[in-house]
């Protein structure tokens, strides 16, 4: 039986050390998700912060300057229209564009611009239509 | 066409439930014309299934728009080659093709003339037909590929111009192939479980089909990732998406299966076990499949949210986890295992290791993945962790794996004495270290980067350390040249030897993946013609832009000159394409390949004065992940070749396994 101890107490060593790597990765990379609505009712309470939002690009609200590497755009709330600007800074993903879904990371400042890091565009080709 | 199409699915879907109840009824009141009837029904579905996969391409060749998936997909300036990708580029199309494939497999499954596992052949063909029949209903009822729309559009959407890419004829259907490619496996342990035939007759059947899916599945993400990398212009090649992770996670269970059962194989051990990770496989190889349809996590590559859709799969996967682990659990007396662990020092409890490792990332991978679910339904926040948490999470994991790789070379089954210990592992390890010190003596500081390299080192030099031995004892005994015993031994047991090729292809993988995401570096610059910019010791030189137009689109070019310490290598011209019918651009990167590295050249965009705007990488050792991948695919097939049939050895035989 001192041989099933062993076992034991090496898979113990095993499932501590994953629990270990787990938690010290969750408590470094977890970031919120919301809504563009969400994001908007939190307000200050989340400026600076980390955060990831998803949301819609606004019809007629794409600006890119510095030869493309400066992009401003509005994403807004699909239904009620509402949102907040956004500015990022980088190379633009070619699936993004007006009027789709887009995932931003970044921070809302206390003027209330959205500074992304990252911006993630749905792949359109992938949708069904909408209708 | 389209109503043949239809039809075949509805007469599919009956001759598939009619072979998922009269297999066993036949089998267990020894009707042979009953068993007959339903082996001949499963090759009708296959038959009638391919009728509609035919209907389908007809209607896309012929480019029937009325039909709605042909009309989304496809249009009729496609060349024919992309024309038939449109087979698997929407979801409808791609469960059809899915349904397709498994319903060969499953052909192939009764068709095949086999010794060992004959008995579970009747009871596996039912769960396989069980699967199938679940398919084509979706296909009739929920995603029907052959919905008609009411008008008839003069053009059809045609292909996003971004899946223009050879990857659009490789990387789907195998990814599919190896997602199906599971079910065999499961559904022999089923019938297995079952049949209560537990001994290795099921674990012998499915061998060859899992490292068939397994194989394919690897090959599926190696084409994404090159893929990404070719095309998608960010400079990286995966990006722990949920969609990627999808695909990745039963890979992962796969290869412990692949593993664990050797040790049942070999010491009847495990047995309990290797049904967990087999029902687990099949479970998440669904999983994946419908996560890219679910939009229950947010990602690039998903279809459109489809609640229905997503609600089946939903049911389907619990009805499998719970009716699976429900019938393991009934015959879990049956499963004892025959021996005991004898050792910490030993083979076994490398793979034990192994098993554990690889089951603990799947478990992270899969939390991380839906933590945004998880953190919703517990806290009311949706909370979602990104590629660092992945990252972070899985690289010991995997430095860990591979350095098993090594260690379980050259260990011994049942148990192994210290001074065997010393004997085998010294000079590799020798070898580890040295590359260390010279690593550290070049510069290489990153710990990871110092940890990482002297492994693979170590791995591989127990790996050639092996067949080194192998090879000398041979051409001792035999008298044979070192070439003909080398042959010889890898000949001798292909399942083992094509395992170490495996090895060593996930090795040059590691290294590539690494090197380029420790030692990448990446520069924004903006240029006006005739200005330079330096990366390393590369200096880029603008020349100017050009732009043409084409037939379908318009492009413009941005030429660089390139030196590499005062050494002229050529151009780079990165590009932009603006198809006149889509609306999106598509940026082309220009990518100088070396084994070394690569020099990798983003066109980002420009000002009406001329300023140009590019981004530049240099990623090193690219090119071994996909040599890696290749050899990996070697050892794979290798393992894979049928053996020559010979008497089964007897399996208490100890040793080294030679």
């Amino acid at each position: 039986m001192l041989k099933r101890k062993q076992f034991l107490i090496g898979g113990l060593v095993v499932a501590l050390a994953l629990g270990f790597l787990l938690y010290n990765g969750f408590t470094g990379a977890a970031t919120y998700y919301y809504t563009v609505s969400e994001l908007s009712a939190l307000g200050s309470s989340v400026y600076g912060e980390n955060i990831r939002v998803n949301g819609k690009v606004a019809p007629g609200s794409v600006e890119r300057e510095e030869q493309g590497t400066l992009l401003r755009f509005s994403v807004i709330d699909a239904d009620s229209g509402q949102g907040f600007p956004v500015v990022y800074r980088g190379v633009v993903p070619d699936t993004f564009k007006e009027d789709s879904e887009v995932v931003a990371e970044g921070y809302l400042d206390s003027s209330g611009i959205f500074y992304a890091s990252t911006v993630l565009a749905k792949c359109p080709s992938r949708y069904e239509p909408a209708e | 066409m389209v109503e043949i199409g239809y039809a075949a699915l509805f007469l599919a879907l009956i001759a598939a439930v009619y072979s998922v109840v009269a297999f066993p009824i036949g089998v267990r009141r020894g009707r042979s014309a009953l068993v007959e009837s339903a082996r001949n029904s499963l090759v009708a579905v296959c038959g009638l299934v391919s009728i509609s996969v035919i209907a389908l391409v007809y209607a896309i060749v012929t480019h029937n728009f009325q039909v709605e998936y042909v009309a989304t997909y496809t249009s009729s300036d496609m060349p024919l080659n992309y024309l038939l990708s449109a087979l698997w580029a929407g979801n409808d199309g791609s469960l059809l093709f899915w349904a397709w494939i498994l319903s060969i497999v499953a052909a192939v499954i009764v068709l095949h003339r086999r010794d060992i596992g004959k008995e579970l052949v009747p009871y596996a063909a039912s769960v396989v037909m069980a699967t199938q029949a679940f398919f084509l209903f979706l296909l009739l009822f929920v995603a029907n590929p052959f919905q008609l729309l009411s008008f008839v559009p003069a053009e059809g959407r045609g292909l996003n111009p971004l899946l223009e890419n050879p990857g659009m004829f490789f990387h789907p259907p195998f990814l599919l192939a190896g997602y199906v490619g599971f079910t065999v496996p499961f559904a022999f342990a089923i019938a297995a479980l079952w049949t209560r035939r537990l001994g290795d007759e099921w674990i012998v059947a499915v061998r060859r089909w899992t490292l068939l899916a397994w194989l394919s599945l690897a090959l599926g993400n190696l084409f994404g990732a090159w893929w990404a990398y070719v095309e998608l212009g960010w400079g990286g090649y995966w990006a722990w998406d949920p969609v990627e992770n999808a695909s990745f996670m039963p890979w992962l269970v796969a290869t412990a299966f692949l593993h664990s059962i050797m040790m049942q194989r070999r010491r009847g051990m495990l047995k309990v076990w290797n049904m967990v990770l087999i029902i687990l496989t099949f479970t998440l190889a669904i999983l994946g499949t419908f996560l890219t349809r679910s939009g229950v996590l947010s990602s690039v590559h998903t279809f459109a949210e489809s609640p229905l859709l997503g609600t089946l799969f939903l049911s389907f996967i619990g009805a499998v986890l719970f009716s699976s682990l429900g019938l393991l659990y009934y015959r879990s007396e049956e499963l004892r295992g025959e021996t005991e662990m004898e050792s910490l020092l030993s083979r076994e409890s490398t793979f034990l290791l192994n098993n554990l490792l690889l089951v603990g990332a799947t478990f992270a991978i899969l939390v991380g993945t839906f933590f945004p679910v998880l953190s919703e339904a517990v806290r009311g926040v949706k909370i979602s962790v990104g590629p660092p948490f992945f990252n972070q999470v899985n690289s010991p994991i995997f430095l860990a794996l591979i350095l098993l790789a090594g260690i379980c070379t050259l260990i011994g089954w049942r148990r192994t004495s210290a001074t065997n210990l010393v004997r085998n592992f010294l000079w590799p390890l020798v070898g580890a270290l040295a590359l260390a010190v010279v690593l550290f003596a070049v510069g290489i500081r990153e710990w990871y980067a110092l940890a990482a390299f002297p492994i693979c080192g170590f791995v591989l030099a127990t790996i050639f350390y092996e067949w080194f031995r192998g090879t000398s004892a041979r051409h001792r005994m035999r008298a044979e040249n070192y070439f003909k015993a080398f042959w010889g031994l890898i000949t001798s047991n292909r399942p083992r030897y094509g395992g170490y090729i495996v090895h060593i292809g996930i090795i040059l993988f590691a290294i590539g993946v690494v090197a380029s995401s420790v030692y990448n570096v990446e520069k924004e610059a903006s240029l006006k013609p005739g200005e330079t910019m330096t990366i390393n010791n590369y200096i880029l030189t603008y020349e100017g832009m050009d732009n043409y137009e084409t037939q379908s689109r318009q492009v413009v070019t941005a030429t660089l000159s390139v030196s590499n310490s005062g050494e002229p290598l050529g151009r780079l011209a990165p590009e932009k394409y603006f198809h006149r019918n889509f609306d999106q651009p598509v940026t082309e990167v220009a990518i100088r390949s070396t084994l070394v590295e690569d020099l990798y050249v983003i066109l980002v965009g420009w000002d009406a004065d001329g300023t140009t705007a590019f981004k530049v990488l240099v990623n090193p050792l690219v090119n071994w992940m996909w040599l890696g991948g290749i050899v990996l695919v070697i050892g794979g097939l290798l393992a894979f070749w049928p053996e020559r049939r010979k008497p089964v050895a007897p399996k208490t035989q100890g040793g080294e396994g030679r």
